[in-house]
């Protein structure tokens, strides 16, 4: 068996100050160049189990642990984040809270020299990570005369410079403006079409369904559902039953069917809800 | 930009922090080994020139005027009342009497806040924080306690804010802050506690974002900024440590045979800084008169 890019098996961790575990006996794996969405109400624990893949939980954050995470084949426990910080990167949600340097070339050097990249370098690094992320010619400018969108963006750069093989995204979006959140998931398809493994967490199920190969969702700290996007999408009574919904092609076409007794195949993007609208109505 | 720091093409500038650093405390040491009024203006006429040459005279001006005010306030007040003073120099308003020692005292010790702060504003005006930052680091400072510093000038903005949310946001819910003092000051409980609170969990995220970032890594860092000592540096320093033996062998062998800390120069340099103080006085009121009478016109 091939090694995945990410493995996670019987995973259970409690915090200190709760009476019963965040997550329960959670088991998943994602293979390089997949995007995994997870989804879930707020409360479910899908921070905490991002955190855990790049050791941040238990590590910074205390608790108690059990059972294994692999990621590109090393144990998250037996290396510190630090370390694992070469290979996955991690995006967190507020960008303001990211950024900690006077200019926007010294945060992305920030991470780069953590890891003792050489000078010259850097410098390659910064332009290829601006350019991926759009922000070309803001160089010297201050990180905090940017806009919301922007600042993620750039939060999104910093951590690309360290060139991880894995990204994390913990709601990356959902402090910003719809602009805003265009702006990072134009980034976001960028990456994808790099080749890079992902894991975001989003409410947004439209913007999930359109980019994750993955989707796993997440209540009350136990793995409801796991599969591929249409897989999980196309099953809406069970997505209702976790108050969560599909994209909204999805719905549409399964009330379409309820309502007049139709037979069209769920899709979870418009371009294939609209064949599949077209070949029900023939 | 929310450091002092003014950007300028000018040999100060491309000086090494460490270079400035060291600086500083050559400016601190030589105000404390001058112990003498006339020695101390010499030696804050001399810095004037540094200034100068960092093409920094206005921002310079500006700031040492606050500066100036603490001089002001010192040298009339101790001129006046410190006992040590005996020698009477002169008088005014019939029963206030300046003393020569006591004027020494106090021209002593304004001058040195004078020198020192023409020390620090050169320094933090011509130093961007980040190269403050990496030199530290070159000189074995842990890397997190320049890190410290560094963002200091990032949070404070933040903060800033935060703390003008928090307020309009407690105003919002009828906090009176337009009420008599007690009232107020009762109200900086409402006001701290929220604020302390973002500010904590602003910090704790930032915590978790610096260990994703690698920065409790062991092992070898690097920057992006380089700082380098050159020739510049290693004149100036000499300069420096010149400079520094004259002051040293000036005041252990030559103290006694010169005066020239005279009534004269004593009284003068207080009525000095009396007039550049009333001329600061006129500028602002002229201003708050322009302010408020501004419109009609």
């Amino acid at each position: 068996m091939s090694e995945q890019a990410i493995e996670v098996k019987n995973l259970t961790f409690e915090y200190p100050d709760t009476e019963e575990p965040v997550l329960k006996n959670i088991n998943f794996t994602i293979d390089y160049g997949e995007i995994l969405g997870i989804i879930g109400p707020t409360g479910a624990g899908k921070s905490t189990l991002a955190m855990c893949v790049n050791g941040l939980v238990p590590q910074v954050i205390q608790g108690e642990i059990e059972g294994e995470i692999y990621v590109k084949g090393m144990n998250v426990h037996e290396s510190d984040v630090a370390a694992m910080s070469e290979h996955v990167g991690f995006v967190f949600q507020e960008p303001e809270n990211q950024l900690s340097q006077m200019t926007i070339e010294e945060e992305i050097a920030f991470g780069m020299g953590n890891l003792g990249v050489p000078r010259d370098e850097m410098l390659v690094r910064i332009k290829d990570a601006l350019s991926q992320v759009g922000l070309e010619g803001f160089e010297e400018r201050s990180p905090l005369a940017l806009s919301g969108g922007q600042q993620q963006r750039l939060a999104i750069a910093a951590v690309l410079a360290m060139r991880p093989t894995i990204m994390i995204m913990d709601e990356p979006t959902s402090m910003l403006d719809p602009k805003g959140k265009n702006e990072v998931y134009d980034v976001l398809k960028n990456l994808k079409a790099y080749g890079m493994t992902g894991i975001i967490i989003d409410h947004e199920v439209e913007r999930i369904a359109a980019y994750c190969d993955k989707v796993l969702v997440l209540d009350e700290g136990e793995v409801k559902m796991f599969g591929t996007t249409e897989e999980v999408f196309t099953e809406i009574d069970r997505l209702h039953e976790l108050t969560l919904h599909a994209p909204q092609v999805t719905e549409f076409l399964s009330q379409y069917n309820r309502t007049f007794h139709k037979n069209a195949a769920l899709a979870t993007t418009i371009e294939k809800a609209v064949r599949s609208y077209e070949s029900a109505n023939k | 930009m929310n450091s002092l720091y003014l950007p300028k093409d000018s040999l100060i500038h491309s000086l090494d922090p460490r270079t400035k650093m060291i600086f500083v405390a050559f400016v601190v040491a030589s105000s404390f080994i001058m112990n003498d009024p006339a020695l101390q203006l010499l030696l804050l006429v001399s810095l004037f020139p540094l200034v100068v040459i960092a093409k920094l005279v206005k921002p310079y001006l500006i700031s040492i005027q606050f500066l100036l005010l603490f001089a002001v306030l010192i040298m009339t007040v101790h001129g006046i009342y410190n006992p040590i003073g005996v020698t009477p120099v002169f008088e005014i308003f019939g029963g206030l009497t300046f003393k020569y020692e006591s004027m020494v005292y106090a021209s002593v010790m304004s001058f040195r806040i004078l020198v020192i702060g023409t020390g620090a504003v050169l320094f933090v005006m011509t130093t961007h924080p980040s190269d403050m930052a990496s030199a530290l680091v070159k000189w074995k400072v842990p890397h997190s306690f320049a890190f410290i510093l560094l963002s200091t000038f990032q949070i404070i903005p933040i903060i800033a804010r935060e703390a003008k949310i928090v307020m309009e946001a407690q105003q919002a819910r009828c906090l009176d802050v337009k009420g008599n003092i007690i009232q107020r000051v009762k109200n900086l409980v409402p006001m701290f506690a929220p604020l302390f609170i973002i500010t904590f969990m602003k910090v704790h995220q930032l915590s978790y974002v610096l260990e994703c970032r690698a920065f409790s890594r062991k092992g070898n860092k690097t920057s992006l900024r380089e700082t380098n000592i050159g020739s510049l540096d290693y004149s100036f320093l000499l300069g420096m440590l010149a400079v520094l033996v004259f002051e040293i062998y000036l005041k252990l062998f030559m103290m006694g045979s010169f005066q020239w800390t005279t009534d004269a120069l004593l009284t003068y340099s207080l009525i000095g800084t009396w007039v550049v103080c009333g001329f600061m006085l006129v500028k602002f009121l002229v201003k708050r008169f322009q302010g408020k009478f501004g419109g009609v016109n």
